[in-house]
């Protein structure tokens, strides 16, 4: 055990016994009986047992050399980083590895509250009493509840934000990397004081904790109330850091509209747990007050109220809400636009939005509390504030939907859960809506129609999004993919069991089942029956999770440094991140989801300013082009050049032949080189002999390339990917490698928007003779251009009649000949044949193709006539003439 | 935050963070959250003193006690005692615009007189609670006020140790007339808990 934890735990129990000695030294100087008193002892223990964790943790070490005057250096950054897994479990003051440290945590609480829901589920499978007894079904679900909000939902959108937020705003830490570390720490102390209650008597009053009923009860009651605080502390701590972030550490350019809509919904949070967290510490604290001290705060008779808890309870837990939602929704979008390809539809309305859910959700508490008896006046306008808090959340639905509208949508994992998010979180949204309605409550309260409404909207908005958000991630923290296939089980039977679960769930509300009790009327056995089974896939799936995260870690495949490709900065440093993110700090210079606009940048790197501050950019990483086939297609160079839109790589292609003639696949990586040279792109490549996996994999062993892109036609189609060309290529060189698909039509067209003079071909005799061919593919190796073949044909009248139409279908067939026949050896050709003689047609032509330069090709004394026709169209455009001898055919 | 020695630039994690030399740091918006946490944390304690004062009792104000007496807060003396926590975020206010003035003498003059003012006010406070003749436990109201004077009472002490450990970093040399951003944060929190205090006498002793 480490020097750390030793400390901790000494200390931690030196607080524990203080605090007994205080308790019952206080308690005998005021001569108060008896002189034991559970709740006092539990509350006086676990604070400063707390507080001993924290201190012995090492979490206030820095602090108290600075109070003590004693010289501190603020460089000192010992703490920072990890060198192997064991590092991760005592103090860090590294944002990304806190990031982890929250995520593990986190959802080790959510096991653990899940757990807790499987009893319970297998508690209600049937009617009657199973396995628990009433109070300790009471406990099992104040702990289930307990531990997946204060502990799960909430603190988890803290873990991811930890990692990505800085990274993303072009920060090296978070403001305050010694806060943010106190603010993890706080949240084992806080979930080892509700798990702690297990063995004091379990906390039965629900997570709300109302009084009367958590006045009474055991010890476990003040552990919850301590626990709670420990959790807020986290909270605003955590809050008020992302926030300092937010405002002072963004990278030079990022301006609020600049950033990336997880940071507007990370700030909003922020803002939210900042302002409404100290109401649930502040009615924790009476409750405390009244358990401990003997207060009446909640003591009717005695001049208290009970309502008074119910308000200040959910003027905090309505927004947190919204803290559970708000970071998801900002998730959402990053995956959303990624994997849509497509910029973010409405980027303000979403970030205004957001804005505006914060704003309202501080004005809809009491829709909680229609049926408690508060004052009546309050029901109308919470009834209304409800009602029109769904109206940004719709802005936001609707903004999600215009941008998978007509997007390239890949339903990689991420994608997948996003999906399922729109799903399950449109039908708890409406539901939603349905509950706020003063007349619908009063029937709906507390039967499982609520449940099913707070299952369906923090299984979409916290749970789903909070896996979209690991599956996106989890490659650029850890450096390895996640296995697909395990990654899609876990989807799918956790989107059914979602719905087997809670769908039935409204049902049953509508029919009056009463939540929180233990038992219940035999008519519902049958639901309830099948509920069960559906959390029992989410237990399942749960499973396969974990099983994934573990072999993905310990051998999953090398993940690249942009696997998604996408645009915000994160994705400009290496998977995992280098220690400090950034050597160069970015210059933000556009949005950060301008997906499918050519060479858009979000950002550039400068180099330093000792070195000039000029735009350097170059440090280039080697990425090698591993294509045959696919050479010079549009659908590669647009890759490239969106690729090297990131302002990050250098580009090496190799060409392995294997069979095919060698001539030609250097004549297309010629061509692909003199492309990308016409948009500026510097790129080298070489022919390989050999078979692609060996070559490929051999290359990218020794030359050691950030990453491997292997572009192929679709896998039906290709000879590579009928090997498994990609996963073999990727096991043989260690290096991430990842698979460009292009479209056979696209390998062969023309590359439209190509930089490469246009070479236009007047011939019409000439069309279809080898000697043509011949002549293009000379032209072609000596200067890589692309060409139009225009034949332009003198049709006898009429030209309907069936002699012109057999001189056009053959003079169709020779150029079709000609053009496969240039095709196949990587010329990029394409033709038409015209009606009209040359004197008509080209003219039309030149004017619709632009070319750079005509050549003039005949035979048998036409190429005369052909060149007067052509120069007299061609105006300034260069015509050069050749004589090809005899017509196709002729021999 | 308590990350920045007076002298030594603060940590370089941020970029622009420090460039500026009188505007807001993160340390000090840092502050101004944390500040703005504790208010609604008081909100929240209001909240429960006004619904205890309005939502329950029908009764005459103020409300009787357990014994059937009224209960009665020192108005007269807890006056004398708010405008000395009030003088003394003004004398701190002195002894930073001295430090800025380059007068280190100020700052330490104003930083005593600003903490025996302080200390004041809280010996004030417990001479009243032992005077006042009835306890938390007693009805509803007392544990409202309780809980309102006893929180501030918590913040003054709080505020005070900060004050103190920043006269020791003053002692020290640590802060110059352009770099102190922890007495800065140390006095935004004091200004705070004397504005907190001036609405708690205003809300529970006078009205």
């Amino acid at each position: 055990m480490s020097f750390w934890w030793r400390r901790a735990i000494v200390s931690s129990v030196v607080g524990v016994l203080f605090a007994f000695l205080l308790v019952f030294m206080l308690r005998a100087i005021f001569g108060l009986d008896p002189l034991w008193q559970g709740n006092v002892v539990a509350t006086v223990a676990g604070l400063f047992g707390g507080i001993g964790f924290l201190y012995g943790i090492g979490c206030f070490d820095y602090w108290l050399t600075w109070a003590k005057g004693r010289p501190i250096s603020s460089e000192d950054h010992s703490f920072h980083g990890v060198s192997n897994w064991k590092q991760y479990f005592r103090i860090n003051t590294d944002h990304k590895v806190i990031g982890i440290q929250y995520m593990t945590m986190t959802l080790f609480f959510m096991v653990v509250g899940g757990i807790m829901a499987l009893l319970i589920r297998t508690e209600l499978a049937a009617p009657g009493q199973q396995i628990v007894d009433g109070q300790t079904y009471n406990g099992l679900l104040s702990m289930h509840a307990t531990l997946m909000i204060f502990v799960f939902a909430v603190p988890v959108f803290g873990g991811i934000a930890n990692y990505v937020l800085p990274i993303m705003l072009g920060a090296k830490d978070m403001a305050f990397p010694r806060l943010n570390a106190l603010s993890f720490w706080f949240l084992p102390v806080s979930g080892f004081l509700f798990l702690a209650s297990m063995f004091t008597g379990m906390f039965g009053a629900a997570w709300t904790a109302y009084p009367p009923l958590a006045s009474q009860g055991t010890a476990g009651q003040t552990l919850f109330e301590l626990g709670v605080q420990f959790a807020g502390a986290s909270s605003i701590a955590t809050a008020i850091n992302f926030l300092a972030t937010i405002i002072t550490m963004r990278a030079p350019g990022m301006t609020i509209w600049r950033m990336p809509i997880l940071a507007w919904a990370t700030g909003v949070t922020s803002v939210l747990a900042v302002f409404a967290t100290p109401f649930i510490a502040g009615s924790q604290f009476l409750t405390m007050f009244d358990r401990v001290m003997g207060t009446n705060f909640f003591v009717p008779d005695q001049g208290g109220d009970v309502i008074m808890y119910q308000h200040i309870f959910w003027f905090y837990s309505h927004p947190a809400v919204y803290i559970m939602l708000l970071p998801g929704f900002g998730i959402i979008s990053e995956v959303i636009a990624t994997f849509a390809r497509k910029p973010l539809f409405g980027y303000r309305a979403m970030a205004f939005s957001m804005v505006a859910i914060a704003v309202l959700g501080f004005g809809v508490w009491a829709h909680h509390m229609f049926v408690s008896g508060m004052a009546a006046w309050l029901r109308v306008p919470m009834m209304i504030t409800t009602i029109i808090i769904a109206v940004p959340t719709g802005v936001k639905m609707f903004s999600w939907v215009a941008t998978l509208w007509r997007g390239k949508i890949h339903m990689k994992a991420p994608m997948l859960w996003a999906m399922g998010f729109l799903f399950t979180f449109l039908i708890g949204g409406l539901s939603g809506v349905f509950n706020g309605i003063v007349p619908a409550d009063i029937q709906l309260s507390d039967t499982y129609f609520i449940t099913a409404h707070l299952h369906y909207v923090l299984y979409g908005g916290s749970v789903y999004t909070v896996f979209a958000g690991i599956y996106y991630w989890f490659p650029k923290a850890t450096g390895r993919m996640l296995n697909e296939r395990l990654s899609q089980w876990h989807f799918w039977l956790t989107f059914i069991g979602t719905q087997i679960t809670f769908m039935p769930m409204h049902w049953q509300g509508l029919q009056g089942m009463p939540r929180r009790v233990v038992d219940y009327d035999p008519r519902f056995a049958t639901v309830n029956a099948i509920e069960t089974i559906g959390s029992y896939m989410l237990g399942i799936a749960t499973i396969i999770f974990i099983y994934n995260v573990v072999i993905s870690l310990r051998k999953g495949d090398p993940a690249p440094w942009n696997p998604w490709r996408g645009r915000t900065l994160e994705w400009m440093v290496s998977s995992p991140p280098p220690l400090f993110n950034f050597d160069v700090i970015p210059q933000v210079v556009g949005g950060p989801y301008q997906y499918g606009i050519p060479d858009a940048r979000h950002a550039v790197v400068f180099a330093p300013e000792k070195f000039g501050g000029e735009l350097t950019e170059d440090t280039r990483y080697p990425v090698l082009v591993v294509a045959n086939d696919t050479l010079a297609s549009q659908g590669l160079i647009d890759e490239i050049r969106s690729r090297n839109a990131d302002g990050l790589w250098s580009f090496e292609f190799l060409v392995p032949v294997g069979d095919d003639d060698r001539a030609v696949a250097e004549r297309r990586l010629a061509n692909t080189l003199a492309i990308l040279a016409g948009y500026g792109i510097a790129a080298t490549g070489r022919v390989a002999d050999g078979e692609v996996i060996a070559v490929a994999g051999d290359e990218g062993k020794s030359r050691q390339p950030y990453e491997i892109l292997v572009a192929t036609l679709p896998t039906a189609s290709s000879a590579w990917m009928r090997q498994d060309a990609v996963d073999r290529i990727r096991k043989r060189s260690g290096i991430a490698t990842s698979h460009f698909v292009v479209r056979g039509d696209d390998a062969r067209a023309l590359t439209a928007a190509s930089a490469l003079p246009l070479t236009m071909i007047v011939a019409t005799g000439a069309v279809g003779a080898d000697a043509l061919a011949a002549v293009i593919m000379a032209r072609f190796d000596a200067q890589p251009a692309r060409f139009t073949i225009i034949c332009p044909l003198d049709l006898p009248q009429p030209r309907w009649g069936s002699e012109s139409s057999e001189i056009r279908r053959q003079a169709g067939e020779r150029m079709t000949a000609t053009i496969n026949a240039l095709v196949s050896v990587g010329v990029q050709v394409q033709g038409e044949v015209m009606d009209d003689g040359p004197a008509t047609a080209l003219p039309l032509a030149i004017d619709a193709f632009g070319p750079a330069q005509i050549l003039v090709a005949g035979v048998n004394g036409e190429a005369a006539a052909l060149a007067d026709a052509a120069s007299a169209a061609a105006g300034e455009t260069p015509v050069e003439t050749v004589n090809l001898g005899a017509p196709a055919g002729s021999e | 935050m308590a990350t920045t020695t007076g002298h030594a630039p603060a940590p370089s994690h941020g970029q622009d963070t420090h460039g500026k030399k009188h505007g807001l740091n993160a340390e000090l918006i840092g502050m101004l959250l944390f500040i703005g946490s504790e208010v609604m944390l008081f909100a929240s304690l209001f909240t429960a003193y006004f619904f205890i004062r309005y939502g329950v009792s029908n009764e005459v104000w103020p409300p009787l006690k357990q014994n059937g007496e009224p209960f009665e807060l020192p108005v007269m003396l807890t006056g004398v005692n708010t405008l000395i926590l009030v003088a003394s975020s003004f004398t701190l206010w002195w002894g930073e615009k001295r430090l800025k003035a380059g007068d280190r003498k100020g700052l330490i003059r104003g930083l005593w007189v600003t903490i025996l003012m302080g200390g004041t006010f809280l010996i004030i406070q417990f001479n009243e609670y032992a005077h006042l003749g009835f306890t938390p436990q007693d009805r509803a109201f007392s544990g409202a006020f309780y809980a309102l004077t006893g929180f501030h009472g918590a913040h003054v002490a709080v505020g005070l140790i900060v004050l103190c450990m920043c006269l020791r970093r003053v002692y020290k040399n640590d802060f110059t007339a352009t770099q102190h951003t922890p007495l800065a944060a140390g006095s935004y929190y004091w200004h705070f808990v004397d504005i907190v205090w001036v609405l708690l006498f205003l809300l529970v002793y006078v009205i």
